[in-house]
């Protein structure tokens, strides 16, 4: 029998690249097809791939997070429900109209058409398959892998970045630990019982995360040349470039009345991440001991992630 | 090789200052040991060496640090990493890579080492250390032992001629802590490195030490031999022996104070078995613990009687925490029962077991969640229906009074322990599970620990601790139990398993010879 590929068999990196191509499928589609779509692929990547690690066992949370932001939109939309006559009614609930004391009385519940469901669904959905993706990544990706493969660029926020990777799949093993002290207390292991769990478990992951990047600086990372003092300046605001126009070109893309904007953004926030990189790389002193090879494994998600960028920016999802 | 001048730091929202005007020198190639009571300023002395203090953990930092004859104050870790060597009191936690190799290389690559350089380091410390056929290994595989000597390499695979170390065998049994203990001196006295070491348990490391730095509560540093341990409290029954007996100079190794007890032997009283009951508080029969198709724990069978000591040791892994898990029920068991006196722990719920039996985990602070002292008191009485204040009344009984609106996070991590034990008895449970208690605990605090155990034997509860601390179970254990790959090897009374000839013997077995005396409290004192 063949080899069967587990999720290390790929670089972490990849993983992040795919969710994210993932994710912006999924931001960028209205259909409800392409979410379900998007939600299914991320859930059996992660029970194809995944591993035994602390990391992988994440799932469940991220399910209960996706789970509960479709079924918020659904009420949201039941509660606070703008009707409009043209469309088929689905529930009719009974209207009632708050007066809060100022500007117009709010109008909740009433009729619920199917258009109202159907979007509100589509909405919640599409934040499923966010939720998700990430998801995915999160829990097939080692995180101190991608640690260690962090650009040295990025060094100014990667103490930063360290503690942040790490937290998650922290915060989940401590989670089972503290969990497991408090039924020693003789207390339920229920939901009710989150507010007393949150402040061992958050400090834990957040102790645990600081000793990690302490360790690592302890050990050289964030090492780096001399760089002339334009030259940082450029680096900076290389760097504060790309995380803008990333940001704002997401938004604009998220929201949907603005694509051709979108993609330029996007596009500009590129180029500037790739010239921050090029810039900083310029004080990098940091070698590698056996070259990162591309595997097959890579090359193929990485394809793949290039397809679904491709298609989502030719508008096949839309 | 390093020199402080008049160093001074205080964390941010203290008054107290946790180092005062310290002036200290190291020599190249020195051993050097550095104590004090937990919470004193001895980790972050340690972190002021290679810059963690204050760019990782806050606070402020005045006078200059030297590092082989160059001026480094306000360096930043990484500014440091060429120079010092840094390992983690839990190496696991530290660790950056998949395999061995990988994170032997990481400094290295780092630095920015040439390939063909890391290669020659790499064989180098791989063979310093012994560490040469695990280089392929996933650093999951590998046992605590083996983690701190991958920690260590790591550490010093770049050519660092300053190895720092916190607590490094805190997690390791008797034999792997030797060993560790035997590598890092021929560091020091074979390779001409530094190291410079934070230790809680002197007895493992005195005898090879060059020098010894005493880190006191007010902040005050002072360096130099054994003879500070004259007068001083955190100390080893060995040294502690040496004190009571007016030795001079003090003795700080087994083998001296052999011969000085050969010569005059002091005088002791025998041990006093108080009467212990018959009737069994707890009967564990053909216990087993398997995990997919590792067998933890295998058919193990004992009792415990009411108001009895039983301390369960054995090395790392070989399945003292899977035994406490399985009979309190919250853990796996696979076959076997557990029979008290309101059947098995495992068919109650997890509040009807608290009136039954409690087990108190490694890390204690887990069950604490509230924000004052005070509140965790008050709320343990609403858990448990009581109407007067009893949980506080257990805690005073066990630490005396505190300040009720102290944060549980700021309590020394005896009196955490001390208020989790309160906490967990306020049900009345007979019997108690202790994982591991001492870790992380100076000498003071083990030894008001096992006041606490002792009296609440007395009390009549049965207790069963897991502990591979030996001398901690001399001063608490009527019985010791021993755990070899899951298997229960020996049952006998504390007298034969720590006295001579025993596997583990204490250090007053191991100076005296004589059968029935174990511990310092036995000897009786003698006036200079």
């Amino acid at each position: 029998m063949a080899k069967r590929f587990t999720a290390s068999a790929a670089s972490p990196l990849s993983w992040w690249l795919l969710a994210i191509t993932m994710a912006v499928v999924a931001g960028v589609s209205q259909s409800a097809l392409t979410q379900i779509l998007v939600c299914s692929a991320s859930l059996i990547a992660i029970l194809m791939f995944r591993e035994e690690a602390p990391w992988s066992r994440s799932v469940k949370f991220y399910l209960f997070l996706a789970g509960f932001v479709v079924i918020a939109r659904v009420l949201f939309r039941i509660a606070f429900n703008i009707q409009n006559p043209e469309d088929t009614t689905a529930l009719n609930l009974p209207g009632f109209s708050i007066n809060l004391g100022f500007g117009p009385p709010v109008e909740l519940f009433g009729a619920v058409s199917v258009e109202a469901l159907s979007s509100g669904a589509t909405d919640g959905l599409r934040l499923a398959a966010i939720i998700l993706s990430i998801g995915m990544a999160s829990s097939l990706a080692n995180p101190r892998t991608l640690l260690k493969s962090t650009p040295s660029a990025l060094y100014e926020i990667a103490s930063a970045i360290s503690v942040a990777i790490n937290l998650a799949p922290q915060m989940i093993s401590s989670l089972q630990r503290v969990r497991k002290a408090r039924s020693l207390r003789g207390r339920s292991k229920g939901l009710g019982s989150m507010a007393g769990t949150v402040i061992p478990v958050l400090e834990d992951a957040i102790d645990s995360s600081l000793s990690l990047a302490a360790s690592m600086d302890s050990r050289g990372f964030g090492r780096r040349g001399n760089l002339s003092k334009s030259l940082v300046l450029a680096a900076r605001l290389s760097s504060l470039m790309a995380v803008g126009f990333l940001s704002v070109g997401s938004f604009a893309l998220l929201v949907g009345q603005t694509q051709t904007l979108g993609w330029v953004f996007i596009a500009i926030g590129i180029f500037a991440t790739f010239a921050s990189i090029r810039i900083n790389s310029k004080s990098q002193i940091r070698t590698r001991f056996e070259p990162v090879k591309l595997q097959f494994f890579d090359a193929l998600i990485l394809s793949l992630s290039a397809l679904l960028l491709i298609a989502a920016i030719l508008g096949w999802f839309e | 090789m390093i020199a402080l001048h008049d160093v001074s730091f205080g964390y941010a929202g203290t008054e107290r200052p946790a180092l005062s005007r310290v002036n200290l020198e190291f020599q190249p190639g020195e051993f050097s040991l550095v104590c004090g009571a937990t919470g004193s300023g001895k980790s972050t002395l340690l972190r002021i060496l290679n810059g963690l203090a204050p760019h990782f953990t806050g606070g402020s930092l005045s006078g200059s640090l030297v590092i082989d004859g160059e001026d480094v104050t306000g360096s930043k870790p990484h500014e440091l990493a060429s120079l010092v060597g840094f390992v983690n009191q839990q190496p696991e936690s530290s660790f950056v890579s998949d395999t061995v190799k990988q994170e032997l290389v990481y400094g290295m690559e780092q630095l920015g080492f040439k390939r063909d350089k890391m290669t020659d380091l790499l064989k180098h410390v791989a063979k310093l250390l012994e560490i040469e056929n695990l280089l392929d290994r996933p650093l999951s595989w590998l046992s605590g032992g083996q983690q701190q000597r991958v920690a260590i390499a790591s550490a010093l695979a770049a050519g660092q001629k300053i190895l720092l170390l916190d607590e490094p065998t805190s997690a390791l049994d008797p034999e792997a802590a030797a060993e560790i203990v035997g590598v890092l001196k021929s560091l020091a006295h074979q390779h001409g490195i530094t190291v410079i070491l934070v230790e809680h348990r002197i007895e493992r490391v005195i005898e090879l030490v060059d020098s010894v730095v005493i880190v006191a509560n007010d902040g005050l540093v002072t360096k130099g031999g054994y003879e500070q341990f004259e007068n001083y409290h955190l100390v080893p029954p060995v040294i502690g022996l040496s004190t009571e007996l007016s030795w001079s100079p003090i003795t700080v190794s087994v083998s001296a104070a052999k011969d000085n007890w050969n010569q005059s032997p002091g005088s002791w009283k025998p041990l006093v078995n108080e009467h212990l009951s018959e009737a069994v508080a707890m009967d564990v029969k053909d216990l087993s613990v398997s995990y997919e198709e590792l067998d933890a724990v295998s058919k193990v069978s004992f009792k415990v009687h009411t108001g009895e000591v039983v301390a369960l040791m054995g090395k790392n892994g070989s399945g003292k925490s899977s035994v406490l898990w399985a009979i309190q029920g919250g853990g796996k068991r696979s076959t076997g029962s557990v029979k008290t006196q309101f059947g098995d722990p495992k068919s109650l719920s997890a509040a009807e077991r608290l009136c039954v039996l409690t087990l108190v985990p490694q890390k204690a602070a887990d069950l604490l969640f509230l924000n004052s002292l005070a509140d965790e008191l008050s709320e343990s009485d609403k858990f448990a229906q009581l109407t007067d204040s009893g949980t506080s009344k257990i805690f005073e009984s066990l630490t005396g009074r505190l300040d009720p609106k102290i944060h549980p996070r700021d309590l020394s991590a005896g009196q955490q322990l001390a208020l989790v034990l309160a906490l967990q008895l306020v049900k009345g449970a007979g019997i108690l599970l202790l994982d591991e208690p001492t870790r992380g605990l100076d000498y003071a605090a083990k030894r008001s620990l096992a006041k606490q155990i002792r009296a609440l034997r007395k009390e009549g509860k049965s207790v069963l601790v897991a502990s591979h601390d030996v001398e901690f179970v001399a001063l608490v254990a009527d019985r010791v139990l021993e755990l070899e790959s899951g298997k229960l090897v020996s049952d006998k009374l504390a007298a034969d398993a720590l006295g001579v000839g025993a596997s583990h013997p204490t250090q007053i077995s191991q100076i005296t010879g004589v059968p029935g005396l174990l511990t310092l409290s036995q000897v009786e004192a003698v006036q200079k």
